[in-house]
């Protein structure tokens, strides 16, 4: 009796399953239907240049898919804002898009002057409105900041470098063999720069090899904030070096400020912006690896992101013992063009100013001149990758290109990437790793 | 607080693709070496005929039952000078038997040594690659049925690239070489290969490809000989199939089996050989 009412549970629990199971299959399957009543309208904007970059004119084509079992009819338009939301192109044009069903819809922008400009395609039908945004770069090469780097700019930063000579480094390199993988050594260094702050990176190079093997170097500079760890990879031929500059991750014994703060820290002096600080301690993680007998001086990488881009930037800039270069979104590029462009830094900026009676937003653009990074552009003495998003809200691609187009052109490489912000795609990192390898006949 | 969340997202640790070119370890061609690394490469290999092309590139067999075999063994070395430079040294070792129901003739000694130096074109994408060699050959012996016996040069030009196809690791490798021999009845070779290579394991440590060749080779001098190394006016072209395996990141062994497919004035041979390929970074 009890076996065979354990029996019939089972089949109960087993019906229950299946009726749950097919109650959601009916579900999803009445939704489908639903959906499938309802329709929807999909769009697709495809620019006519894999990048974004235009000669003249942006030429597009919007795509508009309606799988509706009625007709859409309205407009398809497009209007290209000033910075201050003025239009200065648009176009429309009515619309009928017959049930289920697709129509392509071609725009040829006016000519435009050497510039990124915003474009937004709008889409009013009668079931559906929706606005898609985007950004193209007319012959983006032709873009020249109007404002000049100042006339002490190489002085003040040889000021600045023969300071940090003058601090011994002190170097000490610690091995962490807990910290082990992929066959790497580990090691954790420390060392004196700028001020006589202690500032800390990391080492990880192949075990094995001959013992007057050199290993070129990867330096990997951080963004902000952000704390950089041992990296490690497969790699028997790179020795790979990440720094955590003063105020970041393990370097923060002496400046640990809120989040926010870091980046306008003592920024009403030149000469003591934590960037100029920083800065050094990248020229003192190259110190560091040519004081090093297993790593080659003659063969270093430097890459970065975001500030790390920027640090890598100012670095070249700075240090010809660098040889290759990648800078991925570059901050604070032409600074005083920022403003109503860039939320961040400049309402951190206007905010720090507000709380500091005397400064001027001026004296303060005044003071980063010296750490812009067109300003380094023009002593980059090594080949450099700069990535580029035209959607990018805190490195934008008109400010990126007032750098990029200050570097010796023999020198200088870009990738820009139309529908990405402040990032790079995987792609981007694959071809630097080929590139290096090349460059540094890593065969 | 948007815009904070954005930031955190976006500053960028910084992201590193190791990207060794592994692949290439197995097909030294076109690919450019790598400077300091110094590669040793014995072989040894067999070649057999007993049938022949003629110069009307029919089939048929030797004269009296005749047969052609060469048993070779050779040292290349190549190193990696810089980043655009290789050099590289070839010296062989041949013994010939060529029987027959009358006799039998065997020829034994140094052959033809090369010494060639590439330089690194270019590359498209860092994916393709071209390269130019240039070979003088120096000839180690005065028999004259171990080859010519005159001194040469080539040039050899390579294009090769690797990639993935039916998610695998694959490389191929186009060359064509232009060589002149100088002196009496100097003879013109134009010597051909493209290879086509797939590996058979992510690890790279199997890897089969398969070949097709062939040597154009013209002079005033058009007589009949079954041994391509001192035949001075003949043509072949000929297939072969490869196998690699690797024992380790630094040595490799290469098992290759081959036939002649068309000819004129020469044997149609086919041939096996072995061979090893061992590297060291100097640097």
């Amino acid at each position: 009796m009890l076996g065979k009412f354990k029996y019939l549970l089972i089949l109960l629990i087993i019906a229950a399953i299946m009726q749950t199971g097919m109650a959601k299959a009916m579900s999803n399957s009445s939704f489908k239907i639903l959906k499938a009543d309802e329709g929807e309208v999909v769009t697709n904007l495809i620019a006519h240049s894999d990048d974004g970059i235009f000669n003249s004119n942006a030429s597009y084509t919007f795509e508009v898919k309606n799988t509706y079992h009625t007709d859409q009819t309205g407009r398809v338009a497009y209007v290209v804002p000033t910075p201050n939301g003025k239009p200065v192109a648009s176009d429309s044009v009515q619309v009928k898009i017959s049930k289920n069903s697709s129509n392509n819809y071609s725009f040829t922008i006016p000519a435009m002057k050497p510039g990124f400009y915003k474009i937004n395609f709008m889409i009013n039908v009668s079931d559906y409105d929706d606005t898609t945004k985007r950004v193209f770069g007319i012959r983006p090469k032709e873009i020249r900041s109007n404002h000049s780097r100042p006339a002490d700019f190489d002085s003040f930063w040889q000021t600045t470098k023969d300071q940090l000579a003058a601090v011994a480094p002190n170097y000490k390199i610690t091995e962490k063999p807990e910290l082990e993988k992929n066959n790497r050594l580990v090691y954790l260094f420390e060392m004196k720069s700028l001020d006589d702050i202690t500032v800390r990176g990391w080492l990880t190079i192949p075990k094995g090899g001959s013992k007057n093997r050199k290993l070129p170097v990867f330096v990997g500079l951080p963004g902000y904030q952000v704390e950089l760890k041992p990296m490690m990879g497969e790699d028997d031929d790179l020795a790979i070096i990440t720094i955590n500059v003063r105020g970041q991750g393990n370097s923060r014994d002496v400046i640990h400020t809120k989040r926010d703060d870091y980046i306008t820290l003592n920024m009403e002096d030149k000469n003591k912006y934590v960037l100029r600080g920083a800065i050094m301690d990248c020229v003192r993680t190259i110190d560091f690896i040519c004081a090093q007998p297993n790593l080659d001086a003659s063969r270093i990488e430097v890459s970065g992101g975001s500030m790390g881009g920027f640090l890598a930037v100012a670095l070249a800039g700075l240090d010809s013992r660098v040889k290759l270069v990648s800078a991925q979104n570059p901050i604070l590029s032409d600074i005083r063009n920022l403003d109503g462009v860039v939320s961040w830094p400049v309402d951190d900026i206007k905010k720090y100013v507000k709380a500091k009676p005397g400064l001027s937003y001026a004296s303060l653009m005044d003071n980063l001149d010296y750490f812009d990074t067109k300003n380094f552009a023009p002593n980059i003495k090594a080949p450099i990758r700069v990535g580029v998003g035209l959607l990018d809200h805190l490195a934008p691609p008109q400010n990126e290109f007032a750098f990029y187009n200050l570097i010796p052109s023999k020198y200088a490489h870009v990738r820009v990437y139309k529908d990405l912000g402040h990032e790079v795609p995987l792609s981007f990192m694959e071809e630097d790793g080929h590139w290096m390898r090349d460059a540094f006949g890593l065969f | 607080m948007i815009l904070k969340n954005t930031l955190i997202k976006y500053t960028f640790i910084v992201i590193i693709l190791l990207t060794a070119m592994q692949n290439k370890g197995y097909a030294t061609g076109g690919f450019p070496v790598r400077p300091g690394r110094l590669t040793l490469s014995p072989s040894v290999s067999y070649f057999f005929a007993n049938k022949q092309f003629d110069a009307n590139s029919h089939r048929g067999a030797f004269p009296e039952n005749g047969r052609f075999s060469s048993l070779g063994t050779s040292l290349y070395a190549e190193y990696g000078l810089s980043r655009r430079f290789s050099l590289s040294a070839l010296i062989p070792y041949v013994s010939n038997t060529y029987k027959d129901n009358t006799a039998t003739y065997l020829n034994s000694g140094f052959g033809d040594a090369e010494i060639g130096i590439r330089y690194y074109l270019a590359n498209i994408s860092y994916k393709y690659y071209f390269s130019l060699q240039a070979t003088a050959i120096l000839p180690m012996y005065t028999n004259l049925n171990l080859g010519y016996n005159q001194k040469g040069g080539e040039l050899r030009l390579a294009f090769a690239g690797s990639g993935h196809l039916f998610g695998r690791n694959s490389y191929f490798v186009l060359e064509n070489g232009v060589r002149e021999y100088f002196g009496y009845e100097s003879v013109f070779q134009d010597r051909y290969n493209a290879t086509y290579g797939i590996t058979l394991d992510k690890k790279f440590r199997e890897q089969v490809s398969v070949s097709v060749g062939g040597f154009y080779v013209s002079s005033d001098n058009k007589s009949f000989s079954p041994n391509p190394n001192t035949a001075k006016n003949f043509a072949f072209n000929q297939v072969s199939i490869s196998y690699g395996h690797s024992f380790s990141k630094k040595v490799a062994l290469f098992l290759t089996g081959g036939t002649f497919i068309t000819g004129r004035n020469t044997g149609a041979g086919s041939s096996v050989s072995a061979s090893l390929n061992y590297h060291i970074d100097t640097r």
